[in-house]
């Protein structure tokens, strides 16, 4: 099990489409994918999950991972959130 | 448990249920017998991903380079294969037991309840997303339904919110033993069909889907509009020898008149059937009716599954001109829109279809498409016996087009030197009050007229007879509509044209002696009324039915009118199968 911790950079946070690009990072791997927030931790395969996550900017997040490659999951889907979604910055 | 709606089309029948399409995202729950049935939900479910995936990745590439369409189907996709979505709904089917469309729907109405409370505003215009998705799926699933309604091994009652023609299209005779439905009146869809079925139906009966479970047991008392679901024994034996009753009446109703409808004083009087699906024309035959009153071709379009087929149409119109030969056939172009059809032609969800794009302003709106049509019609017309019809005309420019539109496909035809009826006649469908305050202006240009009684009486009287709310204002004895009749009528006799009547007047005992005193010249109704309309033609004499037709053009209600034909028709004929509703009530 490895896990990062990494802050939402972008000013609107986890909408629609930055769940959609987590999403999309997370189902390329086998081993299963978390994200977690102060409030509840969802499978970060599920897009339903993610977003009613509602991570808003500035949340303190964490990833992890378990199986398969997990070390290379966790990375991923940290520096996918670390782009900010190509989106304002705080 | 007993309920009651409207009584659409006479009988009883007793039969397991079997319910058709629940509206989207609120389907009816269904046990599950074992778990070899839930195994085969799962089954069915994820195969309805896979086809809602495939979907949408069609329609993904068709968008290209729209990055925004792009990225709303690929939200949906990720919405669609959702591994806690998957899971919910599997778990759902596994240990509670439910049909997959349950299933779904009650996974995705908690998902959207949980977007619909987030503050995040982005998120929660996404609610729309997963409706879509839920939409999609349960349409899957039904669709297979609908598969399973055309593999029934034993004969069903068929529930459903509303029948659309797409699908009772497929239905064979003996399949369906009655319509019971939560919607409708007694002039809609499903009651026209039941009537040419010969089945019975009880429609209007508010949320009768929600309380009838697949193979539930069901009674349809099709005389007094009563549903009885789960019966006892006393009931079930009751109504199985009431049914026996009414068969044997029925029967011998058919065996009683081969002959031609004579009124009481030995006028005779022109009695043709409406169909709606080629293979009516056999029970046509044997009621010895006077043709076909009125074909309504809108099947033809579902039949047709690959657009608009020149020869499909031929096929069946040659076919049923020498079948009806030498008695003529009524063929009425299409009549989509309103509450017939939704087609692919009008995509835009309109505010008021009736008021709306439909019949001949579509054909006119594609004058090619139509064209196919009325060229399979100018063919069939060889052998002598064919008429044509368009409905909803309302503007006699409309009409002069439609005539141009023929005339161009005769000249066509003659070029190709393809034989047709150079006199075949053209008539018009009298269904708006436009219609008939300028009738005496359109006249010029038509054989005939056909009064669509439904659709006058809806529009004149500006009510939706869909809606059961408003239904009871619905009366085709207002005087504002027996009137029109009479002006109808009187027009086009000054102009020497005939006209007929071939709405659900045509069929009602109390209107149809004020429809022979009127003057109107041919009655057409459904063939399984044929034999109880030549009865109520043989108890009338020309003259009282002048005298009533007459009286009632004073009268104030529809109520008085339908009081007045009553006690004339009782005193004459007391067996007959009144529905009270008819002369009690506005209905």
């Amino acid at each position: 099990m490895i896990e990062k911790k990494i802050t939402v950079p972008n000013k609107l946070g986890i909408h629609a489409r930055p769940a959609a690009l987590i999403v999309r990072a997370a189902v390329e791997f086998d081993c299963d994918v978390w994200v977690e927030s102060p409030a509840d931790k969802v499978n970060a395969k599920s897009i339903m999950g993610v977003m009613t996550l509602a991570a808003s900017g500035g949340t303190l997040i964490t990833v992890s991972a378990q199986g398969d490659q997990e070390e290379t999951a966790v990375e991923t889907v940290v520096e996918v959130i670390r782009s900010g979604f190509g989106e304002e910055m705080i | 448990m007993l309920f009651k709606g409207i009584a659409a089309s006479h009988g009883i029948a007793i039969g397991p249920a079997f319910l058709l399409k629940v509206e989207e995202l609120r389907h009816a729950r269904r046990t599950l017998i074992d778990s070899s049935e839930s195994e085969e939900e799962i089954l069915r479910f994820r195969d309805a991903i896979i086809s809602v995936k495939h979907d949408l990745e069609n329609i993904a590439d068709s968008m290209g380079d729209v990055v925004e369409g792009r990225q709303i189907l690929e939200f949906l996709l990720l919405l669609l294969q959702d591994p806690t979505i998957k899971k919910e709904v599997e778990n759902k089917i596994r240990c509670d037991k439910v049909n997959a469309e349950y299933a779904v729907s009650s996974t995705l109405l908690d998902v959207m309840d949980k977007f619909n409370i987030m503050k995040d505003p982005y998120i929660r215009e996404r609610v729309a997303d997963v409706k879509d998705v839920g939409r999609r799926i349960i349409e899957k699933l039904t669709g297979t339904e609908k598969d399973a309604l055309n593999n029934l091994k034993q004969p069903v009652v068929l529930v459903a919110r509303d029948l659309d023609p797409s699908e009772t299209a497929g239905l064979k005779p003996g399949q369906v033993l009655a319509f019971v439905t939560d919607m409708g009146g007694k002039t809609s869809h499903t009651t026209i069909l039941a009537r040419a079925l010969g089945i019975p139906a009880v429609v209007g009966l508010q949320k009768i889907t929600v309380e009838i479970h697949p193979q539930d047991l069901i009674i349809v008392d099709g005389i007094h509009g009563c549903v009885i679901v789960n019966p006892t024994e006393k009931e079930l034996s009751y109504y199985a020898e009431i049914r026996e009753q009414f068969q044997e009446a029925e029967s011998l109703l058919q065996q009683a008149n081969p002959g031609p409808a004579l009124t009481e004083d030995g006028v005779r009087y022109e009695l043709a059937a409406n169909i709606e699906l080629p293979h009516e024309v056999e029970m046509v035959k044997s009621l010895a009716a006077d043709g076909i009153g009125l074909f309504r071709t809108e099947f033809l379009r579902l039949i047709q599954e690959k657009g608009e087929n020149e020869e499909d149409h031929f096929d069946i119109y040659n076919k049923m001109a020498l079948d009806m030969l030498p008695k003529p056939v009524i063929i009425r172009t299409y009549d989509m829109g309103g509450d017939k059809f939704r087609t692919g032609l009008n995509s835009a969800r309109e505010a008021n279809p009736f008021l709306g794009y439909r019949a001949v302003r579509i054909g006119l709106d594609r004058p090619e498409e139509f064209s196919i049509q009325l060229r399979a019609i100018l063919r069939a017309s060889i052998h002598g016996n064919i008429k044509l019809m368009f409905p909803m005309v309302t503007h006699v420019e409309q009409l002069r087009s439609l005539l141009d539109l023929i005339k161009l496909v005769k000249n066509d035809l003659r070029v190709k030197a393809i034989p047709f009826d150079e006199n075949m006649q053209v008539g018009i469908m009298v269904e708006t009050p436009a219609t008939v305050i300028a009738l005496d202006l359109m006249l010029p240009y038509v054989d005939f007229v056909s009064i669509g009684t439904n659709d006058l009486t809806q529009y004149t009287l500006a009510v939706d007879r869909g809606n059961p709310k408003v239904a009871y204002l619905y009366d085709s004895f207002h005087p504002a509509v027996l009137r029109q009749i009479d002006t109808v009528v009187r027009l086009c006799h000054a102009q020497q044209k005939w006209v007929g009547v071939c709405g659900s007047m045509a069929a009602n005992p109390l209107a149809v002696p004020l429809l022979i005193g009127f003057g109107v010249d041919e009655l057409s109704v459904a063939p399984s009324l044929i034999p109880d309309v030549k009865k109520m033609i043989a108890v009338v004499t020309t003259h009282a039915a002048r005298e009533m037709a007459e009286k009632s053009l004073s009268i104030e209600t529809g109520l008085r009118v339908r009081a007045l034909v009553h006690s004339y028709v009782i005193g004459k004929y007391p067996e007959i199968l009144l529905d009270e509703n008819d002369w009690k009530t506005g209905g």
